[in-house]
């Protein structure tokens, strides 16, 4: 798994610190129809100062993965069946649940799509930030930690936060929250921040600012960013590296520029064209907007070979079982696909 | 509107799916079941018709020949408990039927007209719950007087408010969504919108609280029984376990332990199936 | 608008249910009911008896003034006097309702106690053996009519193994003890059963909110959780149905007075039922009405004060 940072050295980044180092996860479901496995086999690396996209569809295991890294899956009904998270080298699905949570919020932070749901409605935000803060730098006074919340509040450009400090979620706007869930998840200054569809929830123009907020904090404070979407204008906006993934699987991996420039899968070219916009180029003002035909599989009922061969306009019988599923390969300097027939 | 009921059908299949995956849910439907087909043979007289005769000696204790025991006339407590089925069973249903029927009439009207028709229900609604149930049912069964048809329309009379304000609120919720409107957009009448668009998706929690009622009932005769406001010449679980008032004393305690298990299977089982059906039926509960 | 107005209007929309409430006694008794004189007097009695006693009760009276009557009680809370006891009613529930509260109160408090620590508890291992087990239990008990309750903890607690009186009541504390702890034990018994399974759901509600996931994203322990995050939104919903029980808690409980001698207000209700009192059977609705009524507003008050959510409007 040294692509990235053989791809760094192409291009004359600097030697980002790794901080993560995802190993072959394999998350599993229990349910009454049988067991699915939402997450097979994924490999990626988070560094400082760094963002990673996961695209995908709904259902195609990216927020699985997420919650997986802080070990927030449910159990039951599910469970992580193989693989390691190396948080600085040291597997976090093996250590003792309370150092688990002495990592949660701390080093390793998350913000959730819902704003107005994942805060809680009866404690003012400025409690629910002092709460990270009491919990994580227990050598802060009440006093202090107050003091930081408003810091924080400020930080992520809510206005007169002195005033803000006392207020209820119900009493903020979507946007206002979701800067709130940012407050609270920074408030630690963690190395990774996992950010699960933050502005799918909010308007369009909400949504420009609160990345632009999250990249600025980021160069200011340093974190590795991951950020799980389905929406690959937040990934071209905001990310520097970027998983797809499709049932479960990453079925290409590579920088931004060359995911959007020349992707290889016909997974991605599909949702790349599919992307509405202005240029008449691609259609747009003349054409029909180009879709993916056919539909996600269900987990249930994954065909054998190729899990999109059912939607793909490339396929040929080597997709369809007799040699297996194909593997995650490089195709180019720094460019990783799971495809039979990578396209040129 | 086919999508429509082809969502309820495929809510009910797989609601009646999820109930029969339970076993303890399909022991407590074959309970019900079980009771209900024994007040129906004891009310035709096929079984226990001669739960009044005299069999042996006044307040036997339970043995191999009495299970149960007798009572103080020598009768078979064992009859009296299956006899009283009948009673138990009959004013669960009629309870039941009458408190849905009352309250979703009265709930569906308030909710889907609103305005001073809702103001009215509302208020009378107030006015009905504002009484303790208890003083409400004694002054109730004070004029309508003793016997079984006391009893129907007393309970009847007094049950029917929860299932109102649920009624309401749910036609308040759904009489402004996208169905109804589209119903108003073919041309569809009050009527029609009320019978054939909202009810069915409002029907599941009639059926959950049917349940419910159906063992309040049961339940509440014993009090009602035990206010001389009860049955009188057959027997039922609540004079019985009245009587034992006085037999406790002198150590007789089989009839009421007879009424009592009997009582408690049934009404466990309507507890039981009442939960399970919120379960398979109530769309809004997430996973458990 | 500001939470004294807010007080205000509720309090002014009381005034028609309690017109309604009134009508309704006043339906019951004055109009549907059969002439109590009859059970009175007895098979034998003259006409002119009859007459003479429906004026003595008041009975003749134009029905628009009778209504008027159970208006002005609910009111100024004169009921006028007991046709049994000849007593005021007014003193009669004076006298009985520290009886009653005596045994409601501290059952009430334990109950909810022990009903609450029981649902966190059993939220807190939901989906275990232990939380289907105790929400079987409180089903069972649930199952079993309180008259079984009181004649079996009658006959075998008190009257087998002597632990509490068996019925009676002294005043006066540490005498009032033996007479008062076996009812408290029964209600508390059969408050335990649906309030558990009532404060269960809330809490389970709570439990799978997005918040919960936010709390343990953050570091918060399980237990921190329950305390702090889970019991705070539950307890909205736990106040306002704790709070609606409290006018039941002044009328006490009609059958184990009876059954206790308790010289509460429930046995005084229903030996008035059992004489065809009237007056007292009225002010005791008049009573338990009025008591419902104002609890709800209060209960209405207290959900605008505890929930930060709640917008005045």
């Amino acid at each position: 798994m040294h692509w990235i940072l053989s791809l760094r050295a192409n291009k004359g980044i600097g030697m980002a610190e790794k901080i993560l180092e995802v190993k072959d996860l394999v998350v599993e479901f229990r349910t009454d129809r049988g067991t699915i496995t939402a997450v097979n086999g994924v490999n990626f690396e988070v560094f400082k100062g760094q963002t990673l996209g996961i695209v995908g569809e709904s259902g195609s295991g990216k927020s699985v993965t997420a919650l997986s890294i802080m070990r927030l899956i449910p159990n039951p009904p599910g469970r992580v069946a193989g693989g390691e998270i190396l948080y600085r080298g040291q597997n976090v699905l093996d250590i003792p649940l309370d150092e688990m949570r002495s990592i949660r919020g701390n080093k390793i932070a998350m913000i959730f799509q819902e704003p107005m749901t994942s805060l809680n409605p009866v404690f003012t935000v400025g409690n629910q930030i002092e709460e990270v803060l009491e919990l994580h730098q227990k050598e802060l006074s009440k006093q202090q930690r107050t003091e930081k919340a408003i810091e924080m509040l400020k930080l992520v450009g809510i206005p007169s936060p002195e005033k803000r400090v006392h207020e209820y979620p119900h009493q903020l706007s979507g946007g206002m929250r979701q800067r709130v869930m940012i407050a609270m998840s920074l408030a630690c200054e963690p190395d990774i921040l996992i950010a699960d569809e933050p502005t799918t929830a909010l308007d369009v123009t909400i949504q420009a600012q609160i990345l632009e907020l999250m990249k600025k904090l980021q160069t200011e404070m340093g974190m590795g960013i991951i950020m799980i979407t389905h929406d690959l204008g937040v990934v071209a906006e905001t990310c520097d590296d970027v998983a797809v993934m499709y049932c479960g699987q990453i079925v290409e991996q590579s920088d931004v520029k060359t995911l959007f420039g020349h992707p290889r899968h016909p997974y991605t070219k599909g949702l790349i064209e599919s992307i509405p916009s202005f240029d008449s180029t691609t259609g747009g003002a003349k054409g029909r907007l180009p879709t993916i035909e056919g539909m996600v599989p269900s987990l249930f009922d994954l065909p054998s070979g190729c899990n999109f061969q059912n939607r793909c306009a490339h396929v040929t019988e080597k997709c369809r079982g007799p040699h297996g599923e194909p593997k995650l390969e490089p195709v180019s300097k720094g460019q990783m696909v799971r495809c039979f027939h990578p396209l040129s | 509107m086919a999508t429509n009921e082809q969502e309820s059908k495929s809510l009910w299949h797989h609601a009646w799916d999820s109930l029969m995956s339970d076993r303890t849910t399909v022991i407590a439907m074959s309970i019900v079941l079980i009771y209900s087909v024994v007040a129906l043979l004891s009310s035709t007289g096929l079984i226990v018709s001669d739960w009044s005769k005299e069999v042996g000696p006044s307040y036997a204790p339970p043995s191999s020949e009495f299970l149960f025991g007798l009572d103080i006339f020598g009768r078979s407590v064992f009859a009296k408990t299956v006899k009283a089925t009948e009673i138990a069973m009959s004013v669960g249903l009629v309870t039941g039927i009458l408190t849905v029927l009352i309250g979703v009439t009265l709930g569906s009207i308030a909710g889907y007209y609103g305005g001073k028709v809702d103001e009215v229900l509302v208020w009378f609604y107030t006015t009905v719950s504002s009484i303790p149930g208890i003083m409400l049912l004694i002054s109730i069964a004070f004029i309508v007087g003793k016997g079984l048809l006391a009893v129907y329309l007393s309970l009847g009379l007094t049950s029917w408010t929860g299932l109102f304000r649920l009624i309401r609120g749910e036609f308040i919720r759904h009489k402004d969504r996208e169905y109804v409107q589209a119903a108003t957009a073919i041309g569809g009448g009050d009527f029609r919108k009320i019978f054939k668009h909202i009810l069915p998706n409002v029907f599941h929690i009639v059926i959950i609280n049917f349940s419910l009622q159906f063992q309040f009932a049961i339940k509440s005769e014993v009090i009602l029984s035990y206010l001389g406001l009860g049955v009188q010449g057959v027997p039922s679980w609540g004079t019985m376990i009245n009587d034992a008032k006085l037999e406790l004393a002198r150590g007789n305690w089989w009839q009421l332990a007879a009424a009592t298990a009997a009582m408690m299977v049934v009404v466990l089982a309507f507890n039981i199936l009442g939960d399970s059906l919120r379960d398979a039926l109530d769309p809004k509960l997430k996973g458990k | 608008m500001s939470l004294t107005s807010y007080v205000l209007r509720r309090l002014f929309y009381v005034i028609p249910v309690i017109l309604g409430v009134c009508f309704l006694i006043f339906i019951i008794f004055s109009v549907v009911s059969p002439d109590p004189t009859i059970s009175m007097l007895g098979k034998h009695a003259t006409k002119a008896q009859v007459l003479e006693l429906r004026e003595a009760l008041g009975l003749n009276k134009p029905l628009y003034i009778q209504y008027f009557d159970i208006v002005k009680s609910a009111f100024t809370f004169d009921f006028g006097r007991s046709w049994s006891t000849k007593q005021e009613i007014f003193e009669m529930i004076k006298q009985g309702a520290i009886p009653s509260m005596t045994i409601t109160f501290p059952a009430f408090f334990l109950s909810v106690l022990l009903s609450v620590s029981i649902s966190l508890f059993v939220a807190f291992y939901r989906g275990t053996f232990l939380d289907k087990g105790v929400v079987f239990v409180c089903v069972a008990l649930m199952s079993i009519s309180s008259l079984v309750y009181i004649l079996v903890g009658q006959w075998f607690f008190a009257f087998k193994l002597g632990l509490f009186e068996i019925s009676g009541y002294e005043e006066g504390f540490p005498d009032v003890v033996p007479y008062v702890l076996l009812p408290i034990i029964i209600i508390i018994i059969l408050s335990v059963g649906p309030d558990v399974r009532f404060y269960r759901t809330v809490m389970l509600d709570e439990i799978y909110q997005d918040y919960v996931r936010t709390a343990r994203s953050k570091g918060l322990s399980e237990r921190k959780i329950m305390f702090k995050h889970v019991l705070k939104n539950a307890m909205v919903s736990i106040i306002t149905y704790v709070v609606l029980r409290i006018p039941f808690l002044i009328l006490g409980s009609l059958l184990i007075e009876s059954f206790f001698g308790i010289p509460g207000l429930g046995g005084m209700t229903l030996k008035a039922v059992n004489s065809s009192d009237f007056p007292v059977i009225k002010a005791m609705a008049v009573l338990s009405g009025i008591a419902t009524i104002l609890f709800n507003v209060i209960t209405d008050v207290l959900y605008v004060v505890v929930d930060p959510r709640v917008k005045l409007n």
